[in-house]
This record gives structure tokens, C-alpha cells and sequence, in this order.
């Protein structure tokens, strides 16, 4: 049971994470919806296959390091293109800006 | 409802998102929203072949989703390198 | 001249720390049996099979491996205790602990940023934060961990003189106070790092 309810609550996040990639402003609140919503959904979908499927213990491993190594990457790729924006000359749509100060 | 249906239309939700998330790839403002996109429609294809390594029973598609999330990685920090020199390809 | 004594200076204090690490490094054979114990699972889940003949190519090469990549994964932890008290720490009350604390942020941190998706009550700002880690191991999972909590993205790093600044995208700022800033968005996991990582 608790497996069909992970899996719906990825779809949720995932649908919502695309959604918020389409609304928000500027790229930095981008990102924060593609890594965010991205991780979360994939690795509970993951969680829940792994607890669906009907293999070897080894397999349902293997969806457990595919969701680990998602952990583990994405919010790399996002930090990296992140400082990679800012360097382009994106200026971001904020109140405060700190890194522009000790950066002139 | 058995498990095969519903992991089907999982798919097809994910395939209607990543539709979505075209728009910004192609009509993005800036460059950078357009690397967001792609790198978000990868991470995509890869729970889409966990998926489909679990309704068709071949789990030999594991392994593909694993290295093309390495291939995503590599891809995104060659892609961060680009934009940090400034959009200058040399 | 001012240029030429602080230049001067944080050359020494970086060849200071460097000696500190370098003199309280763990030994060899330790390192060796860190990096293999990490290994040898992966290849035994990534290549999925039990066969006795899988099993020894899969020790023969990790062990060949683990002795000449020992100082990737483990030339930034602490040197406390040995090997078998550490395997066990970390596998036993570490690790889980952990886990289960970042599986609640991650939960956490999708369900905020679903909210604000739907209401887009946002109020964004970058802040900038001081951190106690120093190595780069710590570093990388304390920014990976600060982009995974809700509502903060790490912008970029910066190190000099031992003390280690982080810039953090806040999507909804809330204080710029720094130490402030720091307590609401590092939380515990400081604390957790601190106790293995330098």
C-alpha cells in the first residue's frame, strides 16, 4: 500500500517541480524547483519500485544506489551551473546581494 | 487495476512533463534556462527507465539508467565550464 | 609591500594546516581498507550476481584499485580510533541517522518549494554564511546538503587564511544576520559532519 501511495506523491512533486521551472522568475528560483522537486520525486519513486518489484535482492539494490547516486549528483550539476550563471553576467532578481558586494 | 496499467500511465505523466518542460528549452530567455531544462527532462528519462525496467521485467535497463545519469553529470559540468568562461567556445 | 606580506602570510598559514592534515593522517593499511570496503558492494550490486568466480575478480580488482586510489575518498577524515571501531560507527549509528534526517529535509524541502509553485510568495536574496569545515570532502557534503534543505541553494565558495565562507541563494530571506543566517539554514548537519570530516 505504502508503496502506491510514494509513488503518487513523485508524480505530484515532479508535475509541480515542472511547473514551477515554467513560473518562476528568474533562473536561480529555477533551479531551486528543478533540483529540489527533481530529487525528491525520483527517489521516492525509486523507493517505491524497489519495494513493488518482485527480483532479487540484489536488483532492488541496485534501484536503492540508482537513488543515492541522484542524491548525490544532482545538487552538484545544479550548484555548478548556478555559479556558471552568475559568471555569465545573469543578474539575479533578489532583495539583497552579498556576493555582489565582496565581488564588484 | 493491476501494477502494469499504472506504471504505464506513471510514464505517460512523466512523458506529458517533460512536453511541458520543452518550452523552456526552446523558448528559454537565456542560456542557462535552457541547460535547466535539458538537465531536468535527463533526470526524467532515467526514472522513466527504472520504470520500464520494472513493467518489462528486463532489468539490464538499470544499468543504462546509471551511466546515463553519469553521462548527464559529466554533461552539465562541461556545460557550467562553458557558461563560467563566459559563452567563448575555444 | 602590503601585498607582498599578505600574500606571504596566507601562504604560511595554508602550509601550517596543510602540515596539521598531513601529520594526523591515518594509516595506510586503513585507507586502503576504507576505499575497498566501499568498493567491493558496488561492484557486487552493480554487477548483480553471487558466483563464486564473480566474487574473487571482483575482490582481486577492487583491492588493486583501493591501493593505488587510497587517498581520493579518505585523506579527509578524522583520525580517531581504528578501523573496525570506525566501520562500525559509521555503518551503525551514523549512517542511519543521517539518512533519516535527510530523507525528512528532502520530503520537507519538495513539499515548500511545491507550495510556493502554487502561491509564489517568494522573496529572494543571497546571504553569506561562515562554516568550521575545512577539507574538501566536508565542504562538497555540506553543500550538497545546504542545496538539498528547504528553501537555500549554494552559490559559490570561498576560501581563504583556514576560514571557509559559503554564498547561499535564499529563496525566502528571513534574516541577514550571519550567524543568524547560519544557524536557521546549516541546522545540525554541521554538527554531524564535524564529527568525521575535517
Amino acid at each position: 500500500m505504502i508503496e502506491y501511495l510514494l509513488l503518487a506523491f513523485g508524480e505530484a512533486i515532479m508535475v509541480l517541480g515542472a511547473l514551477g521551472i515554467l513560473r518562476f522568475p528568474d533562473v536561480y528560483t529555477r533551479l531551486h524547483a528543478a533540483t529540489k522537486c527533481d530529487t525528491g520525486g525520483a527517489m521516492s519513486i525509486l523507493i517505491a519500485l524497489a519495494l513493488m518489484t518482485s527480483a532479487p535482492v540484489l536488483i532492488k539494490l541496485k534501484f536503492l544506489v540508482l537513488a543515492f547516486l541522484i542524491a548525490l549528483i544532482n545538487p552538484m550539476v545544479s550548484h555548478a551551473i548556478a555559479r556558471g550563471a552568475y559568471k555569465y553576467g545573469i543578474k539575479p532578481k533578489v532583495v539583497v546581494d552579498m556576493y555582489a558586494w565582496d565581488n564588484p | 487495476m493491476n501494477e502494469g496499467t499504472l506504471l504505464t500511465g506513471a510514464v505517460m505523466v512523466l512523458t506529458l512533463t517533460s512536453l511541458l518542460l520543452t518550452y523552456r528549452v526552446l523558448f528559454g530567455p537565456t542560456t542557462p534556462d535552457r541547460i535547466v531544462g535539458v538537465n531536468t527532462i535527463t533526470t526524467k528519462a532515467v526514472v522513466m527507465l527504472a520504470i520500464f525496467a520494472v513493467v518489462r521485467g528486463e532489468y539490464y535497463l538499470l544499468d543504462l539508467a546509471i551511466v546515463l545519469l553519469m553521462v548527464n553529470s559529466v554533461g552539465g559540468l562541461i556545460f557550467a565550464k562553458y557558461l563560467e568562461r563566459g559563452g567563448a567556445i575555444d | 609591500m602590503h601585498f607582498y606580506l599578505k600574500e606571504h602570510l596566507e601562504e604560511m598559514r595554508r602550509r601550517v594546516l596543510y602540515e596539521q592534515y598531513r601529520a594526523q593522517k591515518i594509516p595506510v593499511w586503513e585507507r586502503i581498507a576504507l576505499t575497498w570496503g566501499v568498493l567491493f558492494p558496488f561492484w557486487l550490486i552493480v554487477s548483480g550476481s553471487t558466483a563464486p568466480g564473480n566474487l574473487v575478480i571482483g575482490a582481486i580488482t577492487t583491492l588493486i584499485i583501493s591501493s593505488f586510489m587510497r587517498d581520493m575518498l579518505t585523506k579527509d577524515i578524522r583520525p580517531k580510533g581504528s578501523v573496525l571501531q570506525k566501520g562500525l560507527y559509521f555503518l551503525l549509528i551514523y549512517a542511519p541517522q543521517l539518512a533519516i534526517i535527510m530523507m525528512f529535509r528532502i520530503l520537507e524541502s519538495s513539499v515548500k518549494v511545491a507550495r510556493n509553485v502554487i502561491f509564489m510568495d517568494i522573496n529572494p536574496g543571497i546571504v553569506k554564511i561562515e562554516t568550521d569545515l575545512n577539507s574538501d570532502t566536508g565542504i562538497a557534503v555540506l553543500a550538497n546538503s545546504i542545496t538539498l534543505t528547504p528553501g537555500t541553494l549554494t552559490l559559490d565558495v570561498k576560501r581563504k587564511l583556514g576560514e571557509t565562507y559559503l554564498y547561499v541563494h535564499w529563496i525566502d530571506v528571513e534574516t541577514l544576520n550571519r550567524e543568524d543566517a547560519g544557524e536557521k539554514i546549516k541546522g545540525d548537519i554541521e554538527e554531524w559532519l564535524k564529527k568525521i570530516f575535517w
